[in-house]
């Protein structure tokens, strides 16, 4: 059975003067199990589509069915298979980490048993014992948003929505993050979460998707989304090409110390030989999800309006 | 989960909102006693001796009544700024649970003042078994107008900075203009049923009568001054505020 499935999903904001569509017909499914990213610029739709699957927001339009049961109608059963981490939510300020977690735990009907076992194991898995008497109002911001996470991980949910999960946290906790969200994966749980982190969906999801300006661009696995953009290398270059030489090469974007440029394996020998001839520094490496992700989304945006990335 | 796990989770809010909270930031104590000690204070130096024994009873409502300020303010802070409510909300616990439990925690914030100036009320009037039990009725039945009040009013904040002036102006109206710390006969006896537009005075009336207070009848609508029609009357509003909190609630946005 699949865990997710959104079917002709629209949601409109209605503004003072005109309508914004936040999501526009969109169709996802995410399979049982499944550690799947979201991934979109600011105000691309991801938060949107979490809320509205997680019955926190209702859709303009359309549907989405959680473990078969839809989320308009059967709110309060969608809620009985799920936990959130909302976007930019902070815990209670005078609780500790493990107040939160067990209290959370208790409060979704967990056994004091339980609620104790599981704390020990999520915040050691995070590298929270250290913190795990402190108030949250003495932690630091990236302590903060790992209590929130814990006390959500914690409950191994059958579906787990992690909106920015790792918001603030230095790269060893989001690591330590990380491992925890593959763990309850692991266990069982469908897993959706959205992040700006490209290599943080990269490491962590099985699947993804992108989305832009309320649409899906894609959905499939990271690799094939590199594939899908149809540059297979990146050339860095130093000081000295104009983005108009290469521009017929494939896609080129200004960078700190010159410019990148994604192309295929057969223009490399000629490029990195006329490179060397104006004695111009030049470095070979494999496209990355962030630069398929940028090439895609950027596409999308000119297709939308020619003059935006000018 | 079945309806005792519910209950559970109730009491578990109850106690990390509200005793843990009170016991790890005692200032909350002092600031909820503050308000109604002072307007006590300023009875007892400058109104007649017998006008005291109702600022006792209205620093007891008042009390009360300031379970309603603290369940606007937190519901409004859980679910705008901290997005604990979405937390809460999205997991087998149903709504009506965390409003329950939101009250309750107020309650026990309010308790240490509500024993103070029962105690002081000890003092100046005699108060025996009975007294005291009417009395709790009471401030139950007010805990539970002024809370499903508060959250009603905290579903309509679509921003923090709405909060402290929306909340001045409907809790003093509620606790501060109607008779609550004086005797509703010092209102002219022609304009005493307009204090009962205000659901507050229902509930000092009530607690008047409790304590045995005078109660003068009020000349246009004398059923107002009948315990029964001021207890269902306070019933029927905690219900209807109950009820529409619970439709407009932003559990889930529209």
């Amino acid at each position: 059975m699949d865990a997710l499935v959104a079917r002709s999903l629209s949601k409109m904001y209605r503004g003072r003067h005109r309508t914004v569509p936040a999501l526009d017909n969109v169709d996802m499914t995410i399979a049982k199990g499944r550690l799947f990213a979201f991934l979109g610029r600011n105000g691309a739709g991801k938060t949107t589509f979490i809320k509205i699957s997680s019955a926190l927001l209702m859709p303009t339009a359309g549907s989405v069915q959680l473990f078969g049961v839809d989320v308009v109608d059967h709110a309060r059963e969608v809620r009985e298979q799920i936990a959130i981490v909302p976007q930019e939510g902070k815990p209670f300020y005078h609780l500790t980490p493990r107040e939160h977690v067990e209290e959370y735990l208790r409060v979704r009907g967990a056994s004091a048993e339980t609620a104790r076992t599981r704390a020990d194991e999520i915040l050691e898995g995070m590298g929270m014992l250290p913190y795990e008497e402190i108030p949250a109002m003495v932690l630091s911001g990236g302590l903060q948003q790992r209590t929130l996470v814990a006390m959500v991980l914690a409950t191994e949910a059958p579906f787990l929505f992690l909106d920015e999960p790792t918001l603030g946290m230095d790269p060893f906790a989001r690591r330590q993050v990380w491992e925890v969200i593959r763990r309850a994966a692991r266990k069982g749980s469908t897993v959706l979460l959205t992040t700006h982190y490209l290599d943080e969906a990269e490491q962590l999801s099985e699947e993804l998707a992108v989305i832009e300006g309320g649409h899906v661009l894609y959905q499939g696995e990271a690799e094939a989304l590199k594939s899908k953009v149809r540059r297979e290398v990146r050339l860095q270059f130093g000081y000295g090409f104009t983005a108009q030489e290469l521009a017929s090469y494939g896609e080129v974007y200004a960078e700190r110390n010159g410019l990148t440029l994604l192309t295929t394996r057969n223009h490399v020998e000629e490029l990195t030989r006329r490179a060397l001839e104006r004695k111009i520094a030049v470095h070979i490496g494999p496209v990355t999800l962030e630069e398929a992700f940028l090439t895609l989304v950027g596409r999308a945006i000119e297709d939308e309006d020619p003059g935006a990335l000018a | 989960m079945t309806w005792k796990s519910q209950a559970n989770a109730i009491f578990r809010i109850c106690y990390f909102n509200g005793f843990l909270a009170l016991r790890r930031s005692p200032i909350l104590l002092v600031a909820i006693v503050l308000t109604p000690l002072s307007f006590l204070f300023f009875l007892y130096v400058i109104a007649p001796r017998s006008v005291l024994p109702f600022g006792i009873v209205g620093g007891v409502m008042f009390t009360a009544l300031f379970t309603g300020n603290g369940m606007m303010n937190d519901c409004a802070y859980f679910r705008l700024e901290r997005q604990l409510q979405q937390v809460f909300v999205s997991s087998p616990l149903r709504p009506l649970s965390w409003i329950l439990g939101m009250a309750l925690s107020e309650l026990a914030w309010t308790l240490p003042a509500l024993v103070l100036f029962i105690i002081v009320l000890g003092l100046v009037v005699p108060v025996g078994a009975l007294t005291l039990l009417a009395l709790v009725g009471v401030i139950l039945l007010t805990w539970l107008l002024s809370a499903s009040l508060g959250f009603l009013i905290s579903t309509f904040f679509r921003q923090l900075r709405e909060i402290w002036p929306v909340g001045t102006v409907v809790f003093t109206s509620l606790s501060v203009l109607p008779p609550i710390f004086y005797p509703l006969a010092a209102i002219p006896a022609g304009f005493r049923w307009a204090a009962f537009v205000s659901p507050s005075t229902y509930a000092s009336q009530l607690a008047d009568h409790a304590v045995g207070l005078p109660v003068p009848t009020i000349s246009v609508v004398p059923l107002l001054s009948s315990i029964p029609v001021e207890a269902t009357g306070m019933v029927l509003l905690t219900l209807l505020f109950t009820l529409v909190a619970m439709r407009l609630a932003r559990w889930r946005e529209p």
